[in-house]
């Protein structure tokens, strides 16, 4: 056997090829939420990235070549957590991430990690359905967590480019005092939705309920991540008789047919919600996706 | 607290009993001398235990002001859930129910191991696989896996896996893994994946004729993954030489590979993949057909792989077709035997192929339906070969399948397969499988 046959592919394979430099920080965001909030602060110092976009589940995604090559070159991770990756995000991380993205670093930034997560569960039980063990990983639907979280990016970008970090804060400072002045006028108008009844598809709007003072009286799924079935909705149907239910939200990629059935069947209007922003989405994006929630539901809510 | 009360209750508690029947019989040097040694065994126990309590108080110190350190805000105020300290723990469990109308199936022109033949026929059950995997500190990741199966009538027990794998936190350029052990190692599309993710029951026949169904050689395997938009990735490893198309290695270094991929998307909504892979074996003893085709030798695979899939809402979960083709050229350069022809060693140098191309559609998150076609190229047999395993007898080995499956869950699945095999001339093979696979515990994500 020669041994020159695999010292070729062998040092072939631990040559670093020297990558071209970018000027700009290279930032993987798991949700297109995370890459608008990171180019409201980062502006033209940074390049992000969406691993998804709006029409897609970010339960369910591929560990595609594509995000590969992406994690790759990245220098900041920036996911909602929780779980919510947990079927795609492990595999990228540990075939292609750089060290300093990697949990515990300046580089991995999780979202439910600074805010208040809701729906912690006691029993872990995967009859209960696709379960989140560290709660719901759904918090960029509460426009205060949006605050919280552009603060702590600004941390970890002057952190990480310290050259640009009074560009940073500038732009925080900025976006600060643009979504106060936003939030102010979100709040006068949930006061008018507080207490208003809907039913969800999934669980991902809990932290919208939680802020407006909505009320949630069903999911259409009958477990978390289980479709909805003909008995479940047929049961649905009983539930929303009774009660003055006002929407029944879905995101973009939620399947139309179960709520669009209820819909025909008891009146109540089927509403898809923005949920997030376009994978490409520049500023200004993030506070139209809240008008445009509410707008929906202020709707929803005269209809009936 | 609790664990030192238990351990002074059992030290108490173990010469009590020990104390009654066998002490009546034993002299009283005896039982003293029994006593002393538990005594002695109580003391360690509780010096020990004070040794880890101060430790554990200490690691709580450290880990107070780490989390201080971190500057995490404290509007979490909550523990999180991490079991980052046991090992992931995942069972994969499978059986079938088989019918075929012919009683016995051999490829020929082929030496076929073990695990490429046919199956069992009735009800039978698959591989139950165990998985243990964690990462072992900041710069490893280690992960076993166990196969138990019946063979013979008996269950034995096969290491599939049992590997370390650096990461990216090991001080190694940017973009490189090691990975080393027992592994499924990186060839063609199928082999680094294991069965139960497998779209159809049986792995197609190249698999079945060229690997053995997987190659997973003792070894160790270096990746590179360039830092460029389209996903490229190149790597190489070497290899003991004792599993198939290996075996029985002298040198206990018998066999290299190397390969490139690429990869990436068109759109939002579809994502390919190809590669080019080779394996090169200096075969010291191979055996197959039951220990009676032997082949010594060079053995070289070429393989290539093209997947391609769509989702046509960009949820994969919804909808989804997945296009798979893999295409495995071996040359051969050697002697065969055949014991059971009396054929003796015959010199052979040729080549031999097998491809097969397969197509899954997802209509609805629960179901899929798929279609399969896989063909073998026998060479031609030599003088001294004709009439044995070996000769295909100018028949290429083929076989068609067509599969619905019903998946209730990310974890269980359960599948129909009809298969139409002719892998000798004239021996037409009608196949019935119907299988379940299940996992319960941790389950990683599969790879693309």
């Amino acid at each position: 056997m020669n041994w020159k046959h695999f010292l070729l592919p062998a040092l072939l394979s631990v040559i670093t090829l020297p990558s071209a430099a970018y000027a700009e920080l290279r930032i993987f965001a798991c949700e297109p939420e995370w890459a608008a909030l990171a180019r409201e602060v980062g502006g033209d110092k940074v390049n992000a990235f969406s691993a998804t976009h709006v029409g897609q589940d970010p339960h369910y995604i591929r560990a595609r070549p594509s995000l590969v090559s992406q994690i790759r070159r990245a220098d900041l991770l920036f996911c909602s957590g929780a779980g919510l990756e947990a079927g795609w995000l492990p595999i990228l991380m540990q075939r292609g991430a750089k060290s300093g993205i990697q949990p515990g670093k300046l580089g991995h930034l999780i979202a439910v990690n600074h805010v208040a997560v809701l729906e912690i569960p006691a029993v872990l039980d995967r009859r209960l359905g696709d379960i989140h063990a560290e709660g719901n990983p759904h918090v960029h639907m509460d426009p205060r967590n949006i605050l919280i979280l552009a603060r702590e990016l600004t941390n970890r970008l002057t952190m990480l480019d310290e050259e640009n970090a009074a560009h940073y804060r500038k732009r925080l400072e900025n976006f600060e005092t643009s979504w106060s002045r936003a939030l102010k006028g979100w709040e006068v108008r949930a006061k008018k939705l507080s207490g208003m009844a809907v039913i969800v598809h999934h669980k991902s709007w809990v932290y919208l309920v939680s802020w407006l003072g909505l009320q949630q009286m069903a999911t259409l799924e009958p477990k978390p991540g289980m479709p909805p079935t003909p008995s479940h909705l047929t049961a649905l149907l009983k539930v929303s008789r009774g009660q003055s239910v006002k929407a029944i939200m879905r995101t973009p990629y939620d399947p139309a047919n179960g709520s669009e059935w209820l819909a025909t069947k008891t009146d109540i209007p089927a509403i898809v919600l923005p949920y997030t922003v376009a994978r490409d989405a520049g500023p200004g994006a993030l506070a139209q996706m809240f008008e445009r929630t509410l707008s929906l539901l202020e709707t929803a809510r005269a209809k009936r | 607290m609790m664990t030192r009360l238990i351990c002074s209750v059992a030290a108490l508690a173990v010469p009590l009993l020990l104390g009654n029947a066998p002490a009546k019989a034993a002299n009283d040097s005896e039982t003293q001398a029994i006593l002393t040694e538990i005594r002695a065994l109580k003391q360690s126990y509780e010096s020990q235990i004070t040794k880890l309590e101060k430790k554990f108080s200490e690691l709580e110190k450290s880990t107070a002001r780490s989390t201080a350190k971190s500057a995490i805000p404290a509007t979490s105020g909550r523990g999180v859930r991490d079991n980052s300290f046991n090992p992931s723990i995942g069972v994969i469990l499978n059986a079938k129910a088989t019918t075929f109308s012919l009683d016995a199936s051999e490829i020929a022109g082929f030496g076929i191991g073990e695990e490429g033949e046919r199956g069992k026929e009735g009800l039978s059950l698959g591989e139950t696989e165990l998985n243990f995997s964690a990462n072992v500190d900041d710069k490893f990741y280690g992960s076993g896996t166990v196969a138990i199966v019946q063979e013979d009538g008996e269950d034995k027990i096969e290491l599939e896996e049992a590997y370390i794998q650096t990461l990216p936190d090991a001080p190694l350029p940017e973009g490189v893994r090691i990975k080393a052990g027992r592994a499924f190692w990186t060839l063609g599309y199928l082999n680094d994946h294991h069965a139960h993710s497998d779209d159809f029951t049986d792995r197609p026949l190249p698999y079945r004729a060229f690997l053995n169904k997987a190659f997973n050689d003792d070894g160790v395997q270096v990746t590179y993954i360039l830092p460029t938009d389209t996903f490229a990735e190149l790597g190489g490893g070497v290899f003991r030489g004792d599993d198939f198309p290996s075996g029985s290695s002298s040198s206990g270094l018998g066999a290299w590979s190397a390969f490139a991929r690429v990869g990436g998307d068109f759109g939002d909504n579809h994502s390919w993949r190809l590669g080019g892979y080779t394996l090169q074996s200096d075969v010291n003893s191979r055996t197959s057909n039951e220990d009676t085709v032997t082949f010594a030798g060079q053995s070289d695979l070429y393989a290539t792989d093209l997947r391609y899939t769509w989702a046509p809402t960009g949820n994969p979960r919804q909808r989804e077709l997945i296009l798979q083709a893999e295409y495995f050229y071996r040359d051969e350069d050697g002697t065969y035997a055949d014991s059971s022809a009396g054929t003796g060693n015959v010199a052979f140098d040729d080549g031999s192929s097998g491809w097969y191309a397969q197509s899954i559609f997802k209509f609805s998150p629960a179901w899929r339906a798929g279609l399969r076609y896989t063909q073998l190229d026998a060479a031609d047999a030599p003088a001294g070969l004709v009439g044995s395993a070996l000769d295909s007898s100018g028949h290429n080995p083929y076989a068609m399948s067509i599969m619905g499956d019903w998946t209730n869950s990310e974890f269980g699945r359960i599948r129909l397969q009809f298969s139409r095999e002719e892998l000798a001339e004239g021996r037409k093979d009608n196949q019935t499988y119907l299988q379940y696979v299940m996992s319960i515990g941790a389950h990683g994500a599969h790879p693309f």
